[in-house]
């Protein structure tokens, strides 16, 4: 399984976290700026509209004052041609705005020999030039700019056309119908005009900023452009052949509005060339004139693009700075605790001396390494004093299997220990406990004749027991070699071993010397359980308890020797208490009427077999359960002098 | 193993209960050792409870019995039976100490 790290997640879930928070944020910003800004545009476009569309009116209104002053002047003035040419001059010195102008007169009103007389004076090639309208071509009082004026009895702007009469421009003109007093009559008299240029027009308009790509467009009273950054369209398209054209069915509804006469708002979706738009229209209802304004959706927008990517961006900044930020706070906490958990393995693999980290920081982690160091200190200690503990004891569990062997090693353990004595039969063994326990036995000859053997049981266990044994054992032997009866032997080693002697330890002894010539086996008990006679061909019987007591307490203690006679055949059996209170796994002991019950199974057996066939049947009994004591056997088998031995 | 100590006039009276082997002799040992600084110390042990005692044991009661002559008071035994008593016996207890079949008739002597 792949592991993630505390680091990697903490890391992931906060960025995660953080780039939600951010993208709402900058989502948000974009979506309230972008309606603060369509809102705003809507009366920054409506304002623009207005003032373009009041300064257009002021310059043509301008234009209309002159032609207006100037049909009232002629109406009592005495008019010679002079005065019109030096009129006609001073307007269009006056007022830039106005192309030209002109003063038709009705057909032979000014002189009734003329048919045509319509001074006309316009500008060409920076200059104010002159001409005389009306020619079999040009019958001016047919044209609109002349006949709505007379016929509508007002003054009128006409459609944008195209002049051929005298300015061969692009114009719309201002007609005002003049009068003059014929008989006392006020009667029409011609037409005053003033011509405005609609490149000059388009070029003043042009001067409205609206941002980059966006444009103001001016529409007749029938839809047509009368301007238009684009100068194909002027005079050549109206708003509908447009719309139709380039199939904008919306933009037919606006030019519908348009020429109505009214003014709105709307936004229009990809409009060929432009895009996407957010158009404002207003009237100009001198004229019956409409103006709108094209404002490009993407420039609009672009402050807020703009900001919004700002935004992004500063969020992309900031959420990066968090990033390293999280990454580097998350892998400070995490840092100790993965150098922890390497030190921690090499400790558990048992690396002790592995140096843990120092790690300052007053956390959690802190914490944690310094009780990981005092466990690892804690540890070592430990280990060292087990180290050394277990030394200890394996030193001393060693000098005390030393000293055991030490202890089995002084007794005799070589059989048949006299093989060339075939008057009596003697075998004994030892099985020591787990601890170190005091049993002893030994044989040797007194002299010639007489065979000492013995049995003992030190009180306790333990070093002390084994001391006390060895003791015992050398002194029996020593007093022994002198030749003493029994009993006076255990008197001698008692006081002996009762010397001194403050811990009260003390030794059960049975002691026996017998003439291998009569066999005749005089021995003394010192506190020792009873040994079995064995006699040949009759039951096993005890040897008759003395009573005395045990031996190495009371110095001043006599022990009795007692006699008895052994047959060839018979066997003596001494042992310890090993034997009788050796336990099964109930602690039920081996007793003292099983080893009678069994002896008496034997017969006149050889004394190795007598030993063997009794711990055959003790280790029988006890099933493997564990010996609490020393057990330890030795028996004796008379077989009667050299010649009787021989005999049988 | 069980011990209880009680006090009968001059008499220190220890009931042993159990067995009095290697394992238990260091308790009957730390028990005597409540009342071994009387002198002089006269012990009545009241052995009728006693299951089994060991060599160790008889260590342990020898020791007792060393101190309380050393104060010249005496230990005396009550209520031996059976396996008890054949130890005693054989280990020629009998012949160092006083015994008697009951408590009373220990502290009436």
């Amino acid at each position: 399984m792949k592991r993630t790290g505390i680091a990697v997640r903490l890391a992931v879930l906060i960025l995660a976290c953080s780039l939600v928070i951010l993208t709402g944020i900058v989502w948000y910003n974009y979506v309230v700026s972008r309606n603060i800004i369509i809102s705003q545009d809507e009366h920054t476009g409506a304002g623009l509209a207005q003032a373009t569309s009041a300064r257009i009116s002021k310059v043509l209104y301008a234009v209309q004052k002159v032609a207006d002053s100037i049909a009232y002047t002629l109406e009592d003035a005495e008019i010679s041609p002079k005065l019109i040419d030096d009129l006609g001059r001073r307007v269009l010195a006056g007022n830039p705005e106005i192309f030209g102008t002109a003063i038709a007169f009705e057909p032979y009103s000014f002189d009734p020999a003329r048919l045509y007389f319509a001074p006309y004076h316009y500008r060409s090639q920076n200059r104010i030039a002159s001409t005389n309208l009306g020619s079999r071509d040009y019958r001016y009082f047919h044209m609109d700019w002349y006949q709505l004026a007379k016929e509508l009895d007002k003054a009128i702007w006409t459609e944008p056309y195209y002049d051929e009469g005298g300015g061969h421009a692009l114009m719309c003109t201002y007609s005002v119908p003049f009068y003059r007093q014929v008989d006392g009559k006020r009667t029409f008299a011609g037409v005053v005009t003033a011509d405005i240029d609609l490149t000059w027009l388009q070029s003043m308009i042009s001067e409205v900023d609206v941002y980059d790509s966006g444009h103001v467009f001016l529409l007749s009273r029938y839809g047509t452009f009368i301007s238009s950054p684009n100068p194909d369209l002027i005079m050549n398209e109206t708003i509908f052949t447009w719309a139709e054209e380039r199939g904008v069915p919306e933009l037919r509804d606006v030019g519908r509005a348009m020429v109505q006469g009214k003014s709105g708002y709307r936004e229009l979706k990809d409009l060929p060339g432009v895009g996407d738009v957010f158009l404002y229209y207003m009237p100009l209802p001198a004229e019956n004139w409409s103006l709108a304004i094209v404002f490009p959706k993407d420039e609009m927008l672009a402050g807020v693009t703009h900001l919004s990517h700002t935004v992004a961006i500063i969020g992309l900044a900031g959420f990066l700075a968090l990033a390293a930020l999280v990454i580097f706070i998350s892998g400070g906490i995490t840092r100790p605790l993965r150098k922890l958990t390497v030190v921690a393995n090499r400790v558990a693999s048992g690396d002790l001396d592995q140096k843990v980290p120092e790690i300052r920081t007053r956390d959690e982690v802190g914490e944690l390494a310094t009780s990981f160091k005092t466990m690892k200190t804690s540890l070592k200690e430990y280990i060292a004093n087990l180290t050394t503990a277990t030394a200890e004891r394996e030193r001393i569990e060693s000098e005390l299997r030393i000293a055991r062997e030490i202890q089995m090693g002084i007794l005799p353990k070589l059989f048949p220990p006299f093989p060339e004595r075939s008057e009596f039969d003697v075998y004994a063994s030892i099985e020591p406990a787990k601890e170190v326990g005091g049993d002893l036995y030994d044989f040797f000859f007194v002299d010639d004749r007489h065979f000492c053997f013995l049995v003992g049981d030190v009180s306790g266990k333990g070093v002390p027991a084994a001391f006390f044994m060895a003791v015992t054992k050398t002194l029996l032997k020593v007093v022994a070699e002198r030749g003493l009866d029994p009993g006076p032997i255990l008197s001698k080693v008692n006081a002996d071993l009762a010397a001194e002697n403050e811990s009260c330890m003390f030794v059960t002894l049975f002691l026996a010397i017998v003439d291998i010539e009569t066999g005749e086996t005089r021995y003394a008990n010192a506190g020792h359980n009873p040994p079995v006679f064995l006699r040949k061909g009759s039951e096993p019987e005890w040897v008759p308890p003395l009573n005395e007591p045990v031996a190495g307490v009371m110095e001043d203690m006599e022990y009795s020797t007692k006699t008895m006679r052994m047959e060839p055949g018979d066997s003596l059996f001494i042992y310890t208490d090993g034997v009788t209170e050796a336990m099964d796994g109930d602690r039920n002991m081996y007793s003292d009427p099983r080893l009678l019950e069994l002896l008496g199974t034997l017969g006149a057996v050889p004394a190795q077999e007598l030993v063997t066939a009794v711990d055959v049947s003790i280790k029988a009994f006890t099933g493997g359960a564990e010996q609490s004591d020393d057990i330890t056997m030795l028996a004796m088998q008379f077989h009667g002098p050299l010649g009787t031995n021989k005999e049988s | 193993m069980d011990i209880t100590n009680e006090q009968r006039g001059d008499w220190q009276i220890m009931t042993v209960h159990g067995r009095l082997d290697a394992a238990t002799a260091p308790d009957f040992d730390k028990s005597f050792q409540t009342i071994q600084d009387v002198v002089p110390l006269k012990v009545a042990l009241d052995l009728a409870g006693l299951e089994y005692i060991s060599s160790a044991g008889l260590r342990s009661i020898l020791a007792a019995g060393k101190k309380a002559h050393a104060s010249s008071g005496k230990i005396v035994f009550a209520g031996l039976a059976g396996m008890v008593e054949e130890v005693f016996r054989v280990s020629g207890f009998t012949a160092m100490f006083e015994f008697y079949s009951s408590v009373d008739e220990a502290v009436a002597s």
